[in-house]
């Protein structure tokens, strides 16, 4: 049973997230270890497994990235190891003068409107990106799938410089 | 003695009878238990009617004492009498004398297990919890007139895998049993939420004496969803009294080292200055110094002025808390104070602006934490089969592993709702080598030596093979209170080699049976005893249950599959006439065992069963 199934969901990217997060309180709240406590021990180490996977099938299709990902290895097209090289010069450029902003972030004026400038420009490449994913994937053939995988390699490298940008964040605000 | 009763699957289980079952609020400073008496939690009071009990041991030569009495002793005799044994409890000795290096305790025992010298010879802090926790056990069961099924106890959201662990022990030397280990603020939202009946997100701002905790939690039809927990295990009430008692001690001209017994007073005048600086602009505060009346003024101007870097950390935990949740401050409905030292105004006016709203002081923030861990004790202990209350709590802190260069590599990051399992695959770097050490970590930062470090075991019995050739995988289980399991595998020659990790702080079962026997003040209680009668009550709680899983899912199995279940009950009914603690046991597991399939099968038909309910959209 795929995560798909086990939430009742067809397997599509677009997903309604009310609805997600319904099915995931409802199934939780059929095999959550609380309602097992007294029961056997059998019981309870098969509800914390059960529990266990349906938390890592809900933040697995919650998270559009992961979904996608997800989605992709049940198609049968798995990611590329990340240690093979992008052959898109253009998109590496482009991280590394993200990167570049990323590092001068500390030493701006206003640092606030700094922070909100990278995170500004983030957001919305990585939006564009997200998009040309979402078309991709819905096409549902082996040649946009190969091709979906590079959007979704490329989009976490912004997720990447999120979590940086974060990290910075907590760093100068700490002082 | 009726213990076991069997019965004629189908014919029986027992009708529903009530489960005497408590919370217990295990605090810093003071500790509280509560029970749900018809339909309502409310906190149990002990014989002079008072439901607070000091956190404090006193190790006097005839007795131990807990409480007020022991409190009597914190002056007089520091040395035998520990207090905020919180603060110490699954920590290293280095931990310890960084934070806290003016304690009255001399401490022995090696690094990992740090020891207080008293004159009932060297106590371990889990031990001095386990007093504590006897003396609320022995309150509940007076009050509820009988032996309690289990406990929920409460522990800051923000404890780490050590600190939970070293609480579950306390709990087990003291002969409890615990049903779950419940977050502070969790427990909290629980008993407001339910009380208000308000839906939406609501933040659990609690500042205890020795910790404090923010956590951000979604409300929604009984579910409480924790989005994000944050704070700092280390932070609370008691350092705004050390930040006081240094202000007095320059005022004083005093110079340090103190006496134990000085430093003691000066805390305790800190502490009650500290209280009465939340009604008046100024106080005085008396000493003795030298046998001679000390005395100066302090305003609440100057109080706040030696606080405000306290206050502002806990504003950026926060600050990063929100952020983790995804909410934003006006996304926030509600901000539940909880913790007596949100009693200190500059706390309240701080987080009011902070939050752009009126945090809620109307409920007890001493009590609420326990009443909340009740009404789950409640729900666990069965009594409650139709309540539609789940809580989804999270880890606080990242799990990673250390890889080469002295890196952490994160495996399950913080805030993952639990129970969560999680792999991660390693190999070999060299040709040949047949072994690998695992050091299990918990912590946000880069490096192994910023983080805490949970545990080391080593892998071995790998076949020789050519450098990355061996798939070693390591298993990460947190469960539903927090705790961590840690397993490694080689599995690309089929060869299994399986490690269970025993926590570097932690203590290993055999000094936990030796407090057990320690800790037995009556000489006719005998751990033998107790040993036989755990199994029992085990055996029968077994036993009962899957008799009744029989009758509501009975058609789920072959007749084969019932005919094997009931022998296995048999037998266990049997064996545990008996008195022998290792045969009941080992006959509770094979009872188990042969449950597996039953219980996988009947958690896949009430997933199926709840499926159904939901209209299954598009498929």
């Amino acid at each position: 049973m795929n995560y798909f199934q086990l939430f009742g969901l067809s397997e599509k990217f677009t997903l309604d997230n009310t609805k997600l997060s319904e099915v995931y309180q409802t199934l939780q709240k059929a095999v959550h270890p609380d309602r097992f406590a007294h029961a056997s021990n059998q019981d309870q180490l098969v509800a914390v497994q059960k529990s266990a996977m349906i938390n890592d099938a809900y933040q697995t299709l919650k998270n559009p990235l992961k979904r996608a990902g997800y989605m992709l290895k049940l198609r049968g097209t798995e990611m590329p190891n990340e240690q093979n090289s992008f052959s898109d010069n253009a998109f590496l450029m482009r991280q590394m003068e993200l990167r570049e902003m990323l590092a001068e972030v500390k030493f701006a004026e206003d640092i606030d409107a700094a922070v909100f400038e990278i995170n500004q420009t983030l957001d919305s490449e990585f939006s564009l990106l997200f998009k040309a994913l979402q078309v991709k994937l819905n096409e549902c053939n082996s040649a946009a799938d190969n091709l979906a995988i590079e959007d979704l390699r490329k989009l976490k490298f912004y997720q990447k410089l999120h979590v940086e940008l974060d990290r910075l964040e907590d760093l100068l605000f700490e002082d | 003695m009726a213990l076991l009763q069997i019965a004629e699957p189908g014919q029986s289980t027992v009708p529903h009878e009530h489960r005497l079952a408590a919370g217990i609020d295990l605090g810093t400073t003071n500790s509280l238990v509560a029970s749900v008496k018809s339909g309502e939690a409310q906190t149990l009071n002990d014989e002079a009617g008072n439901d607070i009990l000091p956190s404090i041991v006193s190790y006097q030569e005839a007795e131990t004492l807990v409480g007020e009495q022991a409190k009597k002793f914190t002056v007089s005799d520091a040395e035998n009498t520990i207090v905020s044994a919180k603060r110490l409890i699954g920590r290293s000795l280095k931990d310890i004398q960084g934070k806290y290096p003016s304690l009255p305790y001399s401490f022995s025992g090696d690094e990992n297990h740090p020891e207080i010298q008293t004159r009932h010879g060297l106590i371990n802090p889990v031990q001095v919890s386990a007093e504590i926790l006897k003396s609320l056990n022995v309150r509940a069961e007076q009050a509820l007139g009988g032996e309690l099924t289990g406990v929920v106890i409460t522990v800051p959201a923000h404890f780490d895998d050590a600190q939970r662990q070293s609480t579950k022990d306390a709990a087990k030397i003291a002969g409890l049993n615990v049903l779950r280990l419940l977050n502070e603020p969790t427990a909290a939202a629980v008993a407001y939420g339910l009380d208000s009946g308000q839906e939406g997100v609501i933040a659990i701002y609690d500042l205890g004496g020795g910790t404090f905790d923010i956590s951000i939690l979604r409300l929604n039809k009984g579910v409480f969803e924790v989005l994000a927990t944050g704070g700092d295990s280390a932070l609370g009430g008691d350092d705004f009294d050390v930040a006081l008692v240094d202000h007095i001690i320059e005022q004083a001209n005093l110079t340090r080292p103190l006496s134990n017994a000085m430093e003691r007073q000066l805390s305790q005048q800190a502490c009650i200055a500290k209280e009465q600086l939340s009604q008046n602009n100024q106080v005085e505060v008396n000493l003795t110094i030298d046998d001679k009346p000390w005395s100066t003024t302090l305003s609440k101007e100057t109080f706040n002025t030696l606080i405000a870097g306290l206050v502002n950390k806990t504003l950026r935990a926060c600050r990063r808390t929100l952020k983790d949740a995804d909410i934003t401050i006006d996304e926030v409905i509600e901000v539940v104070m909880v913790g007596g030292s949100t009693r200190v105004p500059l706390v309240r006016s701080e987080v009011e602006k902070y939050f752009k709203k009126l945090p809620l002081t109307s409920i007890d923030p001493d009590k609420v934490v326990a009443v909340g861990a009740a009404i789950q004790a409640d729900i666990l202990a069965g009594n409650k089969p139709d309540s539609e209350v789940l809580l989804l709590d999270v880890i606080p802190l990242s799990l990673g592993l250390e890889t080469m260069g002295g890196l952490v590599e994160k495996v399950i990051s913080r805030n993952t709702t639990i129970p969560v399992a999680k792999a991660q695959e390693f190999t070999t770097f060299k040709d040949g080598q047949t072994a690998m050490a695992v050091h299990v970590l918990q912590g946000e930062r880069e490096l192994v030596d910023d983080c805490r470090s949970l545990a080391r075991f080593e892998l071995r019995g790998i076949p020789p093979m050519t450098a990355g050739a061996a798939h070693i995988r390591v298993t990460f289980k947190v469960d539903a209170d927090g705790l961590l399991e840690v397993t490694a595998m080689e599995k690309s020659t089929g060869v299994e080699s399986k490690v269970e990790v025993k926590p570097s702080f932690g203590l290993d079962d055999s000094k936990i049976t030796e407090m057990i026997i320690d800790s037995m003040t009556n000489a006719k209680e005998d751990i033998q005893a107790r040993m036989v009668k755990e199994q029992q009550v085990e055996a029968s709680r077994v036993i009962e249950s899957i008799q009744a899983a029989l009758v509501e899912d009975g058609k789920l199995l072959s007749e084969d599959e019932i005919t094997a279940i009931e022998n296995a009950i048999s037998s266990l009914a049997l064996i545990a006439q008996t008195n022998i603690a290792a045969d009941i046991e080992a006959a509770i597991e094979i009872l188990n065992d042969s449950t597996a399939i039953f219980a996988e099968r009947r958690m896949d038909a009430s997933i199926r069963t709840a499926l159904s309910g939901q209209s299954v959209d598009e498929v």
